[in-house]
């Protein structure tokens, strides 16, 4: 029941509980293959925003795009594989608040990249009840 | 003192997951050059050993964690990579040089000079 409950209260559970159940191995071999088009990541949430961390080793910073739209954060790029191709990633995240896109900050240090944007500041308006 | 005691830094890098990292050979004419797979990793969490022609990679990666943030997504574990590599023969071992760019570790394997290509000048009799 504690488990339902936090399905319930934090909706990125479920992705992550789903693919718990597979043998350990699988899933790292699967994410790992596929890590050249959809890079594995981290993602903390705040009261006051979002940090998001992306493995992306061989990409060229310049080769990198970090764009928001309303409530949903990109990230793609060209990176060069360990077997010498090159792929392009992307990765979208459809996000439950709105952010700041004016805000955004990436760093790329060791090919992991590292976001961090602020929520939009929602305006609370006080609605007056007519008396009639 | 006891046995079991263990710093809380040693516990945590007990319980790091090994993993082999993605890796590649590419042969040139000069020199063989090996491309290993690091994300995260800075320079001096790299360790690289070479003993009776085994050269061997470790390597930790770090994650900085946010203060005052909840993880919501959890995909990137902190991990220790660990791959070892049998260099043939006409390795030059002593001129192996070893690069760390965008988490990728460059090593450039040079081959001895006796079987690099080289031209031979025919005289003419």
């Amino acid at each position: 029941m504690r488990a339902y409950l936090n399905t319930i209260s934090n909706p990125w559970r479920v992705f992550d509980e789903l693919m718990g159940d597979f043998p350990f191995d699988l899933f790292d071999t699967a994410m790992r293959s596929r890590a050249g088009r959809f890079p594995r990541v981290n993602v903390w949430e705040s009261e006051g925003g979002l940090a998001v961390q992306a493995e992306v080793a061989g990409v060229d910073p310049e080769k990198l795009d970090v764009a928001v739209d309303a409530n949903v954060l990109t990230i793609k790029g060209e990176r060069e594989q360990a077997d010498g191709s090159r792929a392009e990633f992307q990765r979208s995240f459809n996000l439950p608040f709105e952010l700041e896109d004016a805000q955004i900050k990436a760093a790329v240090k060791n090919g992991l990249l590292t976001v961090t944007i602020p929520r939009k500041a929602t305006e609370k308006r006080k609605i007056a009840i007519e008396k009639l | 003192m006891s046995l079991m005691k263990k710093s809380e830094q040693d516990v945590q890098k007990m319980n790091r997951v090994e993993l082999t990292p993605a890796s590649r050979v590419l042969e040139g004419e000069e020199a063989y050059t090996l491309t290993v797979e690091l994300p995260g990793v800075s320079e001096k969490e790299i360790e690289l050993t070479l003993e009776n022609r085994v050269l061997s990679i470790t390597a930790e990666n770090t994650l900085e964690t946010f203060k005052d943030y909840t993880l919501v997504l959890h995909e990137l574990p902190e991990v220790r990579y660990r791959a070892a590599f049998d260099l043939p023969e006409h390795v030059d071992t002593a001129g192996i040089k070893a690069a760390n760019k965008n988490g990728l570790l460059i090593l450039t394997l040079p081959k001895r000079e006796e079987v690099k290509p080289r031209r031979i000048a025919i005289t003419a009799g």
